[in-house]
């Protein structure tokens, strides 16, 4: 599903943020990225939806060789493939319903099929009595639900997660994991940047470990350290 | 896959009532320089209407000297015939000349009341054969040497000059409008800018979610055309009010002699109309254009 050979990316001609980075994650793997800040987690999520290229190797998403993509279809890629946030990067002009709507009508869908597909959603995320709230009346978690919503309304084949409990307290944490984790068994592979310990430890999935632009450990069922 | 309607309408007004003020300011320069331009098309070709009335009346005069003998008349006559040039020539003497006088200046009566026929020389009235005025200068200016001729005037000598100021003031409202233009493409862009930026979270939602560059940028080009379509709209009532104007206070007001000949048809009026729109629709697709093209970058 995704395939990095020896990618190299460099911002600004001089900090190395990935180098000769290699990888092969399969259909419906559950990937953690651990590595101190700077390591190049967040980079290596970036690459894999074209929000930045990389200067050396190739990429492979879905079986594109996204460095090669035209600008036009990266649009195409990006349905392909869901991001969540930290900072969830909600519309706080919208309310729960619409944000999600939102991702729907960005990509021109019909309003019929938008109509059924959000409340599907939230009832997945289990907001469905929150649909009309605005993302500043809901708690960390539940904007963080919200945010997952959103990324996987589409039913992408990929969702991106960068640090997305960085935000939250562990009870909470635990909660999004779940959810996290239930869209993994739906056959989404999931890759997902953290520095929360805890939570790697507990579900042992496979951890690509980064220092300083390097992949110094990719192990199956894996801890933090 | 069709771009639905709504979301556009529904974005671009939000745009619009969240970015009021600026695109207030956008409309009214819009609408200010393309009522200059409608006013300078429609001068412009009141211009050319009125050129072609004098073209078409173009006459000279050839005025004797008092005491010009009666062959060097002869003369002056031959040469005329001969010139070649000539569609029609008359020979007026004192009293024909003393009305042809009193007609030509109606409008400076004072000039009239101080001149009897008797102190006019006769004179040719000449009708070219060409409306080309270097030719007909030219032609003047070859009887103007001849012996017992004092003098040669045109008729349109004077309507060509208050032409040319009219001109020179068109040209300066052109180029007003053409500066205005600018600043209305400027400030569309600037406002355009400041939609993006303020919708940088959507935007950026958009981006992620694989919306496509020209679904992105559609509600932001539409804002600019509404900026430069209404101005195109206040234009068009502005070049409305100028012609009503314009005829109201000129066409037919004897007190403005030759002015008043700059007159132009409901046509021109509608092509005015035509003009501005299209000036104004362009000015807004490429003030957003610019702007998207700059600041949204998938």
């Amino acid at each position: 599903m995704i395939k990095l050979e020896s990618v190299t990316k460099v911002y600004k001609g001089e900090h190395v943020a990935l180098r000769d980075a290699s990888a092969d994650i399969a259909k419906g793997e559950f990937v953690f990225l651990v590595g101190p800040s700077g390591s190049g987690k967040s980079t290596f999520l970036r690459l894999l939806n074209r929000e930045e290229r990389p200067e050396k190797g190739d990429i492979f998403v879905a079986g594109k060789d996204i460095g090669r993509l035209s600008n036009h279809k990266v649009p195409d890629l990006r349905r392909n493939v869901g991001s969540i946030f930290q900072d969830f990067k909600l519309l706080p002009t919208k309310n729960v319903h619409e944000n999600v709507a939102f991702a729907l009508e960005a990509i021109g869908r019909p309003r019929s099929e938008i109509r059924e597909a959000v409340p599907q959603i939230l009832d997945l995320v289990g907001l469905t009595s929150k649909s009309r709230n605005m993302p500043d009346e809901l708690s960390g978690g539940e904007q963080q639900r919200v945010s997952i919503a959103r990324a996987f309304v589409n039913r992408p084949l990929i969702l991106l997660a960068d640090e997305p409990t960085g935000n939250l307290d562990p009870a909470t944490s635990v909660g999004i994991m779940k959810l996290l984790d239930r869209i993994n068994r739906t056959g989404t592979t999931v890759v997902m940047a953290t520095h929360d310990r805890g939570i790697v430890d507990t579900m042992r999935r496979r951890v690509i470990e980064l220092d300083n632009g390097r992949i110094v450990r990719d192990q199956v069922r894996g801890v933090y350290e | 896959m069709a771009i639905r309607l709504d979301y556009v309408a529904r974005e671009t007004g939000s745009n619009l009532a969240r970015n009021f003020t600026l695109t207030f300011a956008a409309i009214i320069t819009v609408a200010v320089s393309l009522t200059m331009v409608a006013a300078s098309y429609l001068i412009g070709e009141g211009i050319n209407n009125s050129f072609l009335g004098l073209r078409s009346e173009q006459r000279l005069f050839v005025y004797m000297n008092p005491t010009a003998t009666g062959d060097q008349v002869d003369a002056v006559s031959a040469a005329i015939d001969n010139s070649g040039q000539v569609d029609d020539v008359d020979y007026l003497d004192r009293e024909k000349t003393f009305e042809v006088f009193q007609t030509l200046f109606r409008d400076q009566p004072e000039l009239v009341s101080t001149v009897e026929p008797e102190d006019l020389p006769t004179s040719f009235q000449i009708k070219p054969t060409s409306t080309d005025a270097e030719v007909v200068s030219s032609l003047g200016d070859s009887l103007e040497t001849l012996d017992g001729v004092r003098t040669v005037q045109y008729a349109a000598e004077y309507a060509r000059n208050i032409q040319r100021s009219v001109t020179t003031l068109n040209t300066w409202v052109r180029f007003v409008g053409v500066i205005l233009i600018t600043a209305s493409v400027l400030l569309i862009f600037n406002t355009i800018r400041t939609a993006v930026f303020a919708r940088r979270r959507e935007i950026e939602v958009q981006r992620l979610v694989g919306a496509r560059n020209w679904f992105i940028r559609m509600p932001f080009i539409a804002e600019g055309l509404v900026h430069g379509l209404l101005g195109a709209v206040l234009a068009a009532g502005g070049a409305i009010a100028f012609d009503s104007l314009w005829k109201r206070n000129f066409v037919d007001q004897v007190s403005f002699e030759l002015l008043n000949q700059i007159r132009w048809d409901s046509s021109d009026l509608v092509m005015s109309i035509v003009i501005v729109v299209v000036i104004g629709a362009l000015t807004g697709a490429i003030g957003s254009g610019i702007a998207v093209s700059r600041f949204l970058r998938i």
